[in-house]
Formats: structure tokens, C-alpha cells, sequence
């Protein structure tokens, strides 16, 4: 009997992988449908969508009051979210009435976000920034903290839209997918193949990115050709590793690399470099310009795109602000934010931080974060 | 009580956790409340499971690493048989928490019959369970499970959160078999001196099938628990959960060369840990100054029970 269930369960659990390993478009992306945006710079339209966030239950008024905040990012301790949290505090100490603190687990774990998350609304937070490492498993957290009364703002990584008020969008997906492939495809030629280090497959961003970058390669440099996509779950080491076992096992086939994390980035232009492929192997992705300097210095990395993650921190605190004193609701279409300006709300309940950023040998000495 | 009962490590263990609670509760008022208690019972019901389950496992001088995996594939397993195979999800999660107990049979297996140390063995089969959970998810998640399966893992029964009964209900039934029945005492005898309960006559092979199925069992009925929870599947669900279980064995007094253990040790552990983990975190305290006190909790303990210890054994 226990040999029959032991051959089914392993006969079960093989067809299962076989029937998804059939899958052939599968490169770490999701099932979410694309949008990739013109081939040329022709800005998308921008279609008018209702309000479809959630609203605190019985929040006191907060107006002109000093605000408990916590922030809650995925992970600290990397230049990324050290960067946001940078912003949050410099717009706390520019309103004056914002008393804000950044804490969150060394991983990027969804069970510590959800404890830590868990304790703050116990703890009685006026309002919680986030940047979620699960778009689903966070959201009974965050309902729960709207069932409290308490304002949430997420940013850099979305949940699902009714588990928080407003959610600062970085960049939109398909805007970043198109910088990275144009300025990929620039690089390598419109038939060169490459290979992606991305943080994990499920990783909310990350897996849209993919998406939209498939999407964006199809339709506007169809030529090109992906090899792999690697997991390195943002860890320093793994995604040198990984990128050079690319670069081994691919060799001159490998014409380009391109990094989804502020820590693949770094590690794989670094992996090139020391594998003496500068040149040949081309590194484009996202990253912090501190990380990117040397390799961006050394002509190893051409471009490096990104958005400003102090202003991203930044923005998040003044829309929380806003949402709290009331002055952002549902059917606004923009925002203040400060040094900002006006920030425009998109897909009903998202603030757009802006067009994504390239940095390159002639700018990137210029900033310092 | 004499003075040398009175000094075992559960109650100094007790005596600390009494001392530590009291001091959290005068640090946060939100701490000491009904609502926070219940649900940090209800945060503690995963690693609990697993961690009185792995109080038998290393009283028998064994360890056990995969537990987070398993957590891990089980989770997947609910969500690929309940959405790709269509089965009804209680069929669907059954099967998952059956998949489980195999894993964890395949490690007793390895160990009790091949005589694989048991944490090569476990090493070894926390990165294969981890493996066919991403390769069997295709880093997928599945979502959308219908209403009535959270009440497990997000719900209340009698006003206590539904995952906490069961937590109450293992702790008891095991904590009866591993004190007051001869079987427990089975577990002590291998952990003490293996060849010594073979030649006696006790089932060494049998005990740690046993073991470590239930172990797996644990991982599994924790990991379905995991899913209602947090309402979605990853591969990379319980990732460290192991860690977290090991822990809380070790600071309730078990010892890591097997012999010694108890099921109330264990759950003290637990309710120490979690209890500065939210405590700390309710007083203000960020998160790596919580872990790094973990630590010298941990240390501080093992030392205490170490120094008033007579009886000259480990």
C-alpha cells in the first residue's frame, strides 16, 4: 500500500512538472497580460480608471497631527531600501509632523514582513509604508490594518489594490521594460542573445518586468534571442555566481546580461569583469548609481537604469501624508509631493513617480545614492 | 521540592519566561492583551508544530533540516493539485500533508536504514524537497482559494484562532506519549545510547521511521496551516523554519546529543521567543536588536541551566 501512494504521489508530482515544463514562453515572468508601449517615444494613453483602493475603518482625524509611521520594506540593509528610507525621513523632517521609522527583516522574507507588519498595528502606528515581497500573502495584513484605522501607502512593490489606499509606482512596468531593451538592444544588436539574473521568479516586480520585457522584444526587436533566466534571490554572492556560470556555460553565444536587482547588477558586471569579457559581454539592468560606478567608470557598463529610490521614499510619504489629512481621495488625479511637484494618479489608485532614468558615463558621477 | 528539582531547566526556564513577559508587559501596554496574545498564538502555531515534533527528533539525538522544505512543498503541492488536477481542496491538502509524511518517511528511511548522519541525511533533503517544490511550482503561485479554507489558517473557533487548538491539541498528545508512556521512553533510551537500546531489545529502526515521518507530518499539517494564513502558495514558503523550530527545542532544554527533552520545555521555548520577538518589537525595538537579544537569551540560558547542572552529564 505505502509503495502504491509513494509511486503515485512521485508519478503525480512528475507529470505535474512535465506538463509545466511544456510551457515554452516560460522565462520567470507572470500570466498578467502586457502593455508594451510604441517602439518609438510615443507616451501611452493614459485610460481613466475608478478608485479602486481601500479605505481605513473609522480613522480618527489625523490632520495636522503628527503621524506614527513605520516603514516596512522588503529587506534592509542593501543601498536600495537604505536609499527609501533616506527619502521617508527627509520628507518626515521636512514636514515636522511626521514621526517616521524604518524597520524590516536582513531577508527578503514574507513571513518576518507579516510578523513585523502584525506587531506595528498591534503596537497602534498611525499610518505603514510598505514595499511588499508577496502582492498576496501581504494583503490580509494590510486589511487588517485598514480594519484598524491605520493609513497604508505602499511603494516600490505593490499588493493587491484593496488591501491599501495608494501605491508611489516607481516607473510603470512597460516604461522600464522598454528601457532596458532598447538600451540592451543598442548594445548587443538586434540579433544578439542574452541571459536575465533576476531576484526569484515570484518576486511581484521583477516577474512584470520579464513580462513586459518579452512583450516589448516581440514586438519591437523580435530578432533577439533569450537564452535563461537565473534566480539570485538579491543575494550578493549568488548572483555573481550565477552570472558566471552564464557567461561559462553560454560563452561567445552570451552577447549580453541583464540585471532585474540593485544587487544583480553590480555582481554580474563584476563577474564579467573579472571573467576579462568587458566588451564582449554587455551588462545592462537596474541598479543604484553608487554600486555601478567603478564598472560604469571602466567602460564595462554602458547604461544602468533606475528611477531615484530617495525620491521614491520621498513621494511615499507625502501621498501617505496627504491620504491621512484627507487631501488625497478617491477620484484625485494628482497629487503634491513636496520638491516633487504635482505627481499624476494612474490605474486608479497608483501615484507615478516618473520616466524611468538612465544612467551613463556623462551623468552618473552626479549622483550619490 | 527539593533544590535539585527545582533547578531543572524547564523551571528556570519558566522562572525566565515569567520574568521576561512581565518586564515586556510594563514596556508596551499593548502587549499584555488578550487580542495581542491570541494572535501571537496564532503567528507561533507553524513553528510551533514543527518544533514539538523535532523535541522527539533531537531527544533521540537526531536532527531534522528539512522541515522547511517541506513546509515549502506541501504548500505547493495543496495549491498543483487543488487548481491543476482539480481535485476538491480537502483531497487536495490531504494529499498534500500524505506527500509530506513520505518525505519525511524517505528521511527516516535514509537515516535508520543506511545509517546516514541524520543531519547529511536532512542537509541532503532540504535542498531536494526545496527543489521539487520550485521545479514542481515553476515559481508559480496559486491564489484564490475559496472563503471557508481560511478559517483555518485566519479564523477563530470559540474564540481562539483555529490553527492554536491544534497547536494545543499535538502539544498534549505528545507531550503525554513522550513523557508517560514506555514509547517515550523508547526515545530517550536511543538518544542516550543507541547500541545500548538495540541490544535491549527496543525497535531503534522502527522508532525513528516513526519519528521522522511524524516529523514530516508536522511540516506538512504546518505548511497547509502556512497557506490558509497567508492566502497564496510559493515555493519559498518556510524557508529557516527549521531554524526557528531547532531553536526553540534547543532553548527548552532538549539537548542537541539526544536524552534529554520535554514537550513543556519546548513550548516554553516558544512562548519565550515569541513573546521578545513581539514584546521588543511592541517596545519600540527594531528588528536586528530583536534577533541579536534572541541570541544572547539563548546563550544566557543554555549557561544558567549549565552552571546549576550537579549531576556532571552534558
Amino acid at each position: 500500500m505505502r509503495k502504491t501512494i509513494l509511486a503515485t504521489l512521485v508519478s503525480l508530482s512528475l507529470s505535474a512538472s512535465f506538463a509545466h515544463a511544456q510551457q515554452p514562453s516560460w522565462t520567470g515572468g507572470d500570466d498578467l497580460p502586457t502593455n508594451p508601449l510604441a517602439c518609438d517615444a510615443t507616451p501611452a494613453t493614459v485610460t481613466a480608471k475608478s478608485y479602486d483602493g481601500g479605505t481605513p475603518v473609522n480613522a480618527p482625524d489625523r490632520k495636522g497631527k503628527t503621524l506614527k509611521v513605520v516603514d516596512v520594506p522588503k529587506l534592509v540593509g542593501i543601498g536600495y531600501f537604505t536609499a527609501t528610507s533616506k527619502g521617508i525621513a527627509d520628507a518626515a523632517k521636512e514636514m515636522g509632523s511626521m514621526d517616521a521609522k524604518t524597520d524590516g527583516s536582513t531577508k527578503a522574507n514574507i513571513d518576518d514582513q507579516i510578523t513585523l507588519i502584525d506587531n506595528y498595528i498591534t503596537s497602534g502606528v498611525d499610518g505603514i509604508l510598505y514595499a511588499a515581497n508577496d502582492p498576496v500573502a501581504i494583503a490580509p495584513i494590510l486589511k487588517k490594518a485598514l480594519a484598524a484605522g491605520i493609513d497604508v501607502v505602499g511603494y516600490d512593490a505593490n499588493s493587491t489594490p484593496d488591501s491599501r489606499q495608494w501605491f508611489v509606482n516607481q516607473a510603470e512596468f512597460n516604461g522600464i521594460a522598454k528601457s532596458l531593451i532598447d538600451n540592451l538592444a543598442a548594445e548587443i544588436g538586434e540579433d544578439g542573445s542574452f541571459a536575465i539574473v533576476t531576484s526569484t521568479f515570484t518576486t511581484p516586480n521583477q516577474a512584470r518586468w520579464i513580462t513586459e520585457m518579452a512583450a516589448y522584444q516581440a514586438k519591437c526587436h523580435p530578432k533577439m534571442k533569450w537564452l535563461e533566466t537565473v534566480e539570485a534571490q538579491e543575494d550578493n554572492i549568488l548572483s555573481f555566481n550565477q552570472a558566471n556560470t552564464l557567461i561559462n556555460k553560454y560563452g561567445p553565444e552570451l552577447k549580453g546580461i541583464l540585471g532585474m536587482t540593485s544587487v544583480a547588477t553590480p555582481a554580474a558586471a563584476d563577474a564579467v569583469t573579472q571573467a576579462g569579457k568587458c566588451g564582449s559581454v554587455a551588462i545592462v539592468g537596474l541598479a543604484t548609481p553608487n554600486a555601478m560606478k567603478p564598472y560604469v567608470g571602466a567602460g564595462c557598463v554602458k547604461s544602468v537604469v533606475l528611477w531615484n529610490p530617495v525620491d521614491l521614499g520621498y513621494a511615499a510619504a507625502y501621498v501617505l501624508r496627504a491620504a491621512a489629512d484627507g487631501d488625497l481621495k478617491s477620484g484625485d488625479t494628482a497629487v503634491k509631493a513636496g520638491k516633487l511637484g504635482e505627481l499624476k494618479v494612474i490605474n486608479g489608485s497608483e501615484i507615478l513617480l516618473g520616466a524611468p532614468f538612465v544612467f551613463n558615463k556623462g551623468n552618473i558621477d552626479t549622483f550619490d545614492f | 521540592m527539593s533544590l535539585r528539582a527545582f533547578l531543572r531547566h524547564e523551571t528556570i526556564l519558566a522562572i525566565l519566561t515569567v520574568i521576561v513577559l512581565t518586564v515586556l508587559a510594563f514596556q508596551s501596554d499593548k502587549f499584555f492583551t488578550v487580542a495581542n496574545l491570541l494572535n501571537q498564538g496564532r503567528l507561533i502555531s507553524e513553528v510551533g508544530l514543527v518544533a514539538i515534533i523535532m523535541t522527539f527528533v533531537i531527544a533521540t539525538g537526531g536532527i531534522d533540516l528539512s522541515v522547511g522544505s517541506i513546509v515549502g512543498l506541501t504548500a505547493i503541492l495543496t495549491g498543483v493539485f487543488w487548481q491543476n488536477f482539480g481535485l476538491p481542496l480537502p483531497l487536495a491538502a490531504g494529499m498534500a500533508i500524505l506527500a509530506g509524511m513520505v518525505a519525511g518517511f524517505v528521511n527516516g528511511f535514509i537515516i535508520a536504514r543506511f545509517g546516514v548522519p541524520p543531519l547529511i541525511a536532512t542537509l541532503a533533503t532540504l535542498a531536494l524537497y526545496r527543489g521539487l517544490a520550485e521545479g514542481i511550482s515553476q515559481a508559480r503561485s496559486v491564489r484564490g482559494y475559496p472563503d471557508w479554507f481560511y478559517v483555518l489558517g485566519q479564523g477563530d473557533l470559540g474564540g481562539i484562532p483555529t490553527q492554536l487548538w491544534i497547536l494545543f491539541a499535538v502539544a498534549i498528545i505528545c507531550a503525554v506519549i513522550l513523557g508517560l508512556t514506555s514509547w517515550g521512553r523508547t526515545v530517550y533510551a536511543i538518544g542516550s545510547n543507541e547500541i545500548a537500546a538495540c541490544f535491549s531489545g527496543l525497535s531503534v529502526d522502527g522508532a525513528k521511521l516513526a519519528i521522522y515521518t511524524a516529523s514530516g507530518f508536522a511540516a506538512a499539517v504546518a505548511g497547509v496551516i502556512f497557506v490558509s494564513r497567508v492566502s497564496t502558495t510559493r515555493s519559498d514558503m518556510g524557508t529557516g523554519l527549521e531554524l526557528d523550530a531547532i531553536t526553540a527545542v534547543v532553548l527548552g532544554g532538549t539537548s542537541i546529543f539526544g536524552g534529554r527533552g520535554t514537550i513543556i520545555g519546548t513550548v516554553l521555548g516558544l512562548i519565550l521567543i515569541q513573546g521578545l520577538k513581539n514584546g521588543l518589537s511592541l517596545a519600540g525595538i527594531k528588528g536586528d536588536g530583536t534577533i541579536v537579544l534572541i541570541g544572547v537569551v539563548l546563550i544566557m540560558t543554555i549557561l544558567i541551566t549549565n552552571i546549576f547542572r550537579r549531576d556532571g552529564t552534558r
